[in-house]
C-alpha cells in the first residue's frame, strides 16, 4: 500500500516527512534527547534509503523530469500557485547530495552538542525539508516559501549550538539573505503579474515580451537574491561569520547544500527566465566570479582559524561554480554542476575534520597545531585527501570540476573568456598554496612544544564512527575524480537546452571535447 | 417602535454583547468575599458567552449570506467581518484577561464590560454609512478604552497612560467632529453616498477637503499612522497586555474597515484618487518611522507598539493600491494580524510578566523553561516579520503585488525594504527567548515569585499559534471563502 503511494509521491515525501520528523522530535524533553538524535538519524538514513531505492533505478541521462507532481495549490491575486515539484537532471544529483549529507553529518556531530541536542538534530531535520523543497520546487513562489524556510532553522542552529559570537552571525546571516530575498520577492511579483503564473516557463514568455531595460532590471534583482546565497562577491561577507560560528553540523550543511541553492537558482530560474539579460551581464558575473576566486583564496590565505580558512575557501570555491555559469558554455556549466557537487563533499567533509580535531583540543588556531601527524595519523591521512581534493589534484573530484570550468571558460565565446580563464587559474594555483601552508603548520613538523596547546589535547585517533563518516566521502572524491560521467550524464541534455535558448556567443573549437564525452 | 425581522437581526449582533456589557457590572456588585471567586468566574463566562452568542449569531448570518440594513446601519459582509473579526479579539482578550488580571491582583467585573462595550463600538463604527453614526461608534469604541487603558489603578503608568490617550483621542475626535460638521454644512447630508459625490467632484468646495482631512485624521488616528501615532507606544505601554492587544488589533481593524466602506462604497473616482495619494504619503512615513523606532526598542511592549504603527503602514500602502483585490488582502492581512499580534501579546501574559517587567532583559532564556509557548510566540513574531509560509507572509505579499501591478513598484520596494528592518526587531524575542542566557538577577526573581499558571493564556496563545501556521498554508481558503466575499459581497463600486 505504501509503495504505490510513494511511487507517485515520493518528493512530496521526501520533502516533508523530515519536517513532520522534527517537529515531533522537538516536543521530547531536553532528557530524552539520546533517543531523539537516534531517532533523527534513523530517519535521515531511512529517507536516504527510500531516496536511493527509488532514484537509483532511473536512467541517467534521460531528458525530462523523472518525477513530477503536481496540482494546483491556492490563487493569491488573481494568478494561480501549484505545488510544483519535479525531479530532473538539474537537480537530480543535488538532492541525492542532500538526503546523503545529513545523516552523515549527523553521525559525524554526534557528540559534538552537549546541549539541547536532540533540538538541534530536530532542527536539522526541518532544514532537510527546506533544502529539499526549494530544490525540487518548480512553481517560483513555491520556491521562495521554501528558500525561505530554510532560513529559520539554520538561523537556530547557528544563533543557540554557535560559538561565542553566535547571535551577531545568526542575525548578519539572517538579514543578509532576507535582503537579497525581498527584493526579489517584488520583481518575482511583478513578472508574475505579467505573466499570469509563477510557472518558469510561462514567466519566460512573458519576460520576452517586456523592454529589454526592464528584463535586465528584473534580472539583477533575481541575480542578487542567488548571489547573495552563493556568496559572490562582495555579497559573501555574511559567510566566514555564520560558518565560524555555526556549529559543525550547520557548516557542513551550509557549504554542502545550502550555498548550492544559489548557483542552482541561477540554472534553474534566472538565466532560463531571462536569457537575454543573462548574457548581457555575463561579463560581469564572471568578473565578479574571478575576483571572489582569487580575493577569496588570498584572504583564506591570511586566515589563522582553521575554520575560517575553510569558509573564505568556500568563497574561492563557490566563485568556480559562478565563474562556469558565466561561460555560458556546455562544458563550463557541466563543470559547475560538478564542481557544485565537488564542493559539497570536499568542504563537508572539511568542516567535519576541523569539527573532529576541535571537539577534541578545543581550539582551531593554527598557531595552537603542529606536528599533528604523529598524534593522530588516521585523520592526518583523511584530511590530507581532503584537502588534496579541495586543491584539486588529478583523479580527485576537484580537478575534474576546475578542470571543466576553466575549459568552458576558455572556449566561451565571449571576449573576456581567455583573459578570465587565466586569472580563474591562478585562484588554482593560490588554493594549493593556502591549503598546504595549513597543513604544513598543523600537522607537519615537530610536535608543538607548548604543554597547553591544542596538539597536547589530542589524545585518541579517530574512532570507528568517525571513520565510518569520513569513508563515504572519501569514496566519492575519487569516484568523481575517476569517472565524473556518472554524475555528469543527468544534465547534459537540459543544460545544452537552457543554453540553446540563452543565445550566448558559440563557444570556441571545443578542442577538449574528448574529456566532456 | 416597530422593528421589521431585517432590521433587528441587523441589530441584534450589536445587541448581544451591549446586552451582556450592561448585565456584567450587576455581577461586580456582590462584595461577599466567601463568593467573590465564584462571582468571578461567573463575570468572566458571561463575558465570553454574550460574545459567542454575538459571533454564532453573525456566523449564522454569513452562512445565510443575508447582508440586512437599518437605516444606516450596514450589516453586509464588511459589517459581518468586523463583528466576527471583533468578537474573536474580544475574546481572545478575555481569555488572557483572566490570568493577567490575577497576575496583576486586580480583577473588577468592569472590565470586562468596558471591553464588551468598547468592542460593540468597533462594529458600530465598521458598520455604519452615516456620519453621526460613525461618531457614535467612534466614541463608543474609544471611552471604554480611555478608562481600560487605566484599568489596573495600583500601577502608576496606568492612570498617566490613560489620560495620555483619552487627551490626544478627545482631540482626534473633535476633529472627527468638525470634519463632519463642515461636511454637513456644505453638503447638507449625513450620508457618506451623497457626500462622496461632492468629494468625487471635478473641483470640490475647498471645504469638502477640508471636511475630508479633519475626518480623516480620525481614521488615521484610530489606526495609529503618521503623524497622529504618538499616543501609541504609552498607551500600550501603560495599558493590561490583554487589553493592548486587543486594542492594536480590533481598533486598527475598526478603523479600517471603516476606511474600506468610505473609500470603496462612497467616494468615486477622482476624490478617491485625491484620498489616496493623501494616504501614500502618511503609508510611507509610517511605514518608515514605525520600523526605525522599533529598531531603538528595549521595552517588548513598546517594541510591539511601534510594530503595530508600522503594520498600519502597510494596511495603508492596500488602501493606496486601491483595487478590490487589494482590499481583498487587507481583509487578510487584519484576520492575519488578529492571530499573530494577539499571540504576541499572549506571551507576556503566559510568562507572568506584570508591571515594566516587560523587557527583553525579563525574557531572556524563558524559552527553554516553557518551549511550546515560546516556539507559539516565535511563530507569531516570525509571521509579523512577514516570513513565510506564515500568514502575514500573504498578507503583505498580496498587497505589494497589487501594488506592483498597480504601477506603484517603488511603493512596494519601500514597503519591502520596511519588513526587512523590521526582521531585525521581530528576531530580538526569539533572540532572547532561546538564544541568550537568563541573568542571574532573574533566575532570583523567579525563585522569589509564587509560580504562575496560564492556562487560559496558554490556550488563547496556542489558538493564536494554529491561526497565524493553517493561514499560512492554507491562505487560499480564507481568501477565497472569506476576505473575497467581503469585497465582492459589500462593495459595489469598487474599480
Amino acid at each position: 500500500m505504501i509503495t504505490p503511494w510513494l511511487n507517485s509521491h515520493l518528493l512530496t515525501f521526501l520533502v516533508f516527512a523530515p519536517f513532520i520528523l522534527g517537529a515531533v522530535l522537538l516536543l521530547f524533553p531536553e532528557r530524552q534527547a539520546p533517543l531523539a538524535k537516534l531517532l533523527a538519524i534513523l530517519g535521515a538514513t531511512g529517507l536516504l534509503a527510500i531516496a536511493a531505492a527509488h532514484l537509483f533505478r532511473m536512467q541517467p541521462g534521460a531528458a525530462g523530469a523523472l518525477f513530477v507532481e503536481r496540482s494546483y495549490w491556492f490563487t493569491a491575486v488573481g494568478v494561480p500557485v501549484e505545488y510544483h515539484l519535479s525531479l530532473d537532471g538539474l537537480n537530480f544529483w543535488l538532492v541525492i547530495l542532500t538526503v546523503f549529507l545529513v545523516p552523515l553529518t549527523m553521525l559525524g556531530t554526534w557528540n559534538s552538542l552537549t546541549s539541547r541536542a536532540g533540538s538541534a538534530f530536530a532542527l536539522f531535520l526541518m532544514l532537510e525539508s527546506g533544502m529539499l523543497g526549494a530544490l525540487v520546487a518548480q512553481d517560483l513562489l513555491l520556491f521562495y516559501l521554501f528558500w525561505e524556510a530554510m532560513l529559520l532553522p539554520m538561523y537556530f542552529l547557528i544563533g543557540v549550538w554557535g560559538g561565542a559570537e553566535r547571535k551577531y552571525a545568526a542575525t548578519k546571516f539572517m538579514l543578509f539573505t532576507l535582503a537579497g530575498s525581498l527584493l526579489w520577492l517584488v520583481a518575482l511579483l511583478y513578472t508574475a503579474g505579467h505573466a499570469g503564473s509563477f510557472s518558469p516557463e510561462v514567466m519566460a514568455q512573458a519576460a520576452a515580451r517586456m523592454p529589454v531595460k526592464a528584463q535586465n532590471l528584473l534580472f539583477l534583482t533575481f541575480a542578487l537574491a542567488f548571489a547573495v546565497k552563493v556568496p559572490l562577491f562582495p555579497l559573501h561577507t555574511w559567510l566566514p561569520d555564520a560558518h565560524t560560528e555555526a556549529p559543525t553540523a550547520g557548516s557542513v550543511i551550509l557549504a554542502g547544500v545550502l550555498l548550492k541553492l544559489g548557483s542552482y537558482g541561477f540554472l534553474r530560474f534566472a538565466i532560463p527566465i531571462f536569457p537575454g539579460s543573462a548574457v548581457h551581464y555575463a561579463g560581469t558575473l564572471a568578473a565578479l566570479s574571478t575576483v571572489a576566486i582569487i580575493y577569496g583564496a588570498l584572504v583564506a590565505m591570511m586566515q589563522t582559524d582553521i575554520k575560517k580558512l575553510v569558509a573564505y575557501s568556500s568563497v574561492s570555491h563557490m566563485g568556480f561554480v559562478m565563474l562556469g555559469i558565466a561561460s555560458f558554455t556546455v562544458v563550463g556549466t557541466q563543470g559547475a554542476m560538478l564542481q557544485m557537487l565537488n564542493h559539497g563533499i570536499s568542504t563537508g567533509a572539511l568542516f567535519l575534520l576541523v569539527g573532529m580535531i576541535y571537539d577534541r583540543a578545543h581550539t582551531r588556531r593554527i598557531a595552537d597545531f603542529g606536528g599533528v601527524a604523529l598524534r593522530m595519523p588516521v585523520f592526518t591521512a583523511f584530511f590530507l585527501i581532503v584537502t588534496l581534493s579541495s586543491i584539486g589534484l588529478p583523479l580527485t573530484n576537484g580537478f575534474t570540476g576546475e578542470f571543466l570550468i576553466l575549459n568552458g571558460t576558455w572556449l566561451s565565446g565571449f571576449g573576456w573568456g581567455r583573459a578570465t580563464a587565466c586569472f580563474a587559474t591562478l585562484g588554482v594555483l593560490l588554493s594549493a598554496a593556502y591549503m598546504l601552508w595549513m597543513v604544513k603548520r598543523v600537522f607537519w613538523g615537530p610536535e608543538n612544544p607548548d604543554p597547553e596547546s591544542g596538539t597536547h589535547h589530542l589524545h585518541a585517533d579517530l574512532t570507528p564512527r568517525e571513520i565510518a563518516v569520513m569513508l563515504p566521502l572519501v569514496v566519492l572524491i575519487f569516484w568523481m575524480g575517476i569517472h565524473p560521467q556518472t554524475f555528469l550524464g543527468h544534465s547534459e541534455t537540459q543544460v545544452s537546452r537552457a543554453l540553446v535558448q540563452a543565445q550566448a556567443p558559440a563557444a570556441r573549437t571545443p578542442v577538449f571535447d574528448a574529456e566532456v564525452k | 417602535m416597530y422593528l421589521s425581522a431585517g432590521e433587528f437581526s441587523a441589530i441584534l449582533p450589536l445587541l448581544i454583547p451591549a446586552l451582556g456589557a450592561c448585565l456584567l457590572p450587576l455581577a461586580a456588585l456582590d462584595k461577599d468575599q466567601a463568593t467573590v471567586k465564584w462571582v468571578r468566574g461567573a463575570m468572566f463566562l458571561m463575558a465570553l458567552f454574550s460574545l459567542a452568542g454575538g459571533f454564532l449569531y453573525v456566523a449564522r448570518l454569513w452562512a445565510s449570506g443575508a447582508q440586512p440594513t437599518y437605516g444606516p446601519l450596514q450589516m453586509d459582509r464588511l459589517g459581518q467581518f468586523a463583528c466576527i473579526f471583533t468578537y474573536v479579539a474580544a475574546a481572545l482578550a478575555v481569555l488572557q484577561l483572566w490570568d493577567h488580571l490575577h497576575q496583576e491582583g486586580w480583577v473588577k467585573g468592569e472590565t470586562l464590560s468596558l471591553l464588551l462595550f468598547s468592542a460593540t463600538g468597533m462594529v458600530l463604527f465598521a458598520s455604519s454609512s452615516n456620519l453621526i453614526l460613525l461618531f457614535l461608534g467612534l466614541e463608543l469604541l474609544s471611552i471604554p478604552l480611555y478608562a481600560l487603558t487605566a484599568t489596573v489603578r495600583t500601577r502608576p503608568q496606568a492612570f498617566e497612560g490613560g489620560m495620555k490617550y483619552f487627551l490626544t483621542g478627545a482631540v482626534a475626535a473633535s476633529c472627527f467632529l468638525m470634519g463632519s460638521v463642515l461636511l454637513y454644512g456644505v453638503t447638507g447630508s449625513m450620508e457618506l453616498s451623497t457626500i462622496g459625490q461632492f468629494i468625487g467632484a471635478a473641483r470640490p468646495d475647498p471645504l469638502v477637503l477640508v471636511g475630508t482631512a479633519l475626518v480623516l485624521g480620525g481614521f488615521l488616528f484610530k489606526i495609529s499612522a503618521v503623524p497622529f501615532h504618538q499616543w501609541t507606544p504609552d498607551v500600550y505601554e501603560a495599558a493590561p497586555h490583554p487589553i493592548t492587544a486587543f486594542m492594536s488589533v480590533a481598533t486598527k481593524a475598526a478603523a479600517v474597515l471603516a476606511l474600506l466602506r468610505v473609500l470603496g462604497a462612497g467616494v468615486p473616482a477622482p476624490g478617491a484618487l485625491r484620498i489616496q495619494s493623501a494616504v501614500a504619503v502618511v503609508a510611507i512615513l509610517t511605514l518608515v518611522l514605525g520600523n526605525l523606532a522599533a529598531l531603538a526598542q528595549e521595552n517588548i511592549k513598546r517594541m510591539l507598539a511601534y510594530s503595530s504603527i508600522s503594520h498600519a503602514g502597510y494596511l495603508l500602502l492596500g488602501v493606496v493600491a486601491g483595487t478590490a483585490e487589494a482590499y481583498t488582502g487587507i481583509i487578510f492581512y487584519l484576520a492575519a494580524y488578529l492571530a499573530m499580534n494577539m499571540g504576541a501579546f499572549g506571551l507576556l501574559s503566559c510568562f507572568g510578566l506584570v508591571g515594566d517587567r516587560t523587557t527583553f532583559d525579563d525574557v531572556k532564556g524563558l524559552g527553554w523553561k516553557r518551549p511550546d509557548l515560546a516556539v507559539l510566540a516565535t511563530l507569531c513574531m516570525f509571521s509579523l516579520a512577514g516570513i513565510p509560509p506564515l500568514a502575514g507572509f500573504y498578507g503583505k505579499y498580496m498587497i505589494f503585488k497589487e501594488l506592483i501591478l498597480q504601477g506603484h513598484v517603488g511603493m512596494a520596494v519601500a514597503g519591502v525594504l520596511a519588513s526587512l528592518v523590521s526582521v531585525y526587531y521581530y528576531l530580538r524575542l526569539p533572540v532572547a527567548l532561546f538564544l541568550d542566557k537568563r541573568s542571574e538577577k532573574a533566575e532570583r526573581e523567579d525563585a522569589e515569585r509564587p509560580g504562575f499558571r496560564a492556562p487560559l493564556a496558554g490556550a488563547a496563545l496556542l489558538v493564536c499559534g494554529f491561526l497565524v501556521v493553517v493561514m499560512g498554508l492554507f491562505p487560499g481558503t480564507l481568501y477565497k471563502g472569506f476576505a473575497k466575499r467581503v469585497v465582492e459581497d459589500a462593495f459595489h463600486i469598487v474599480r
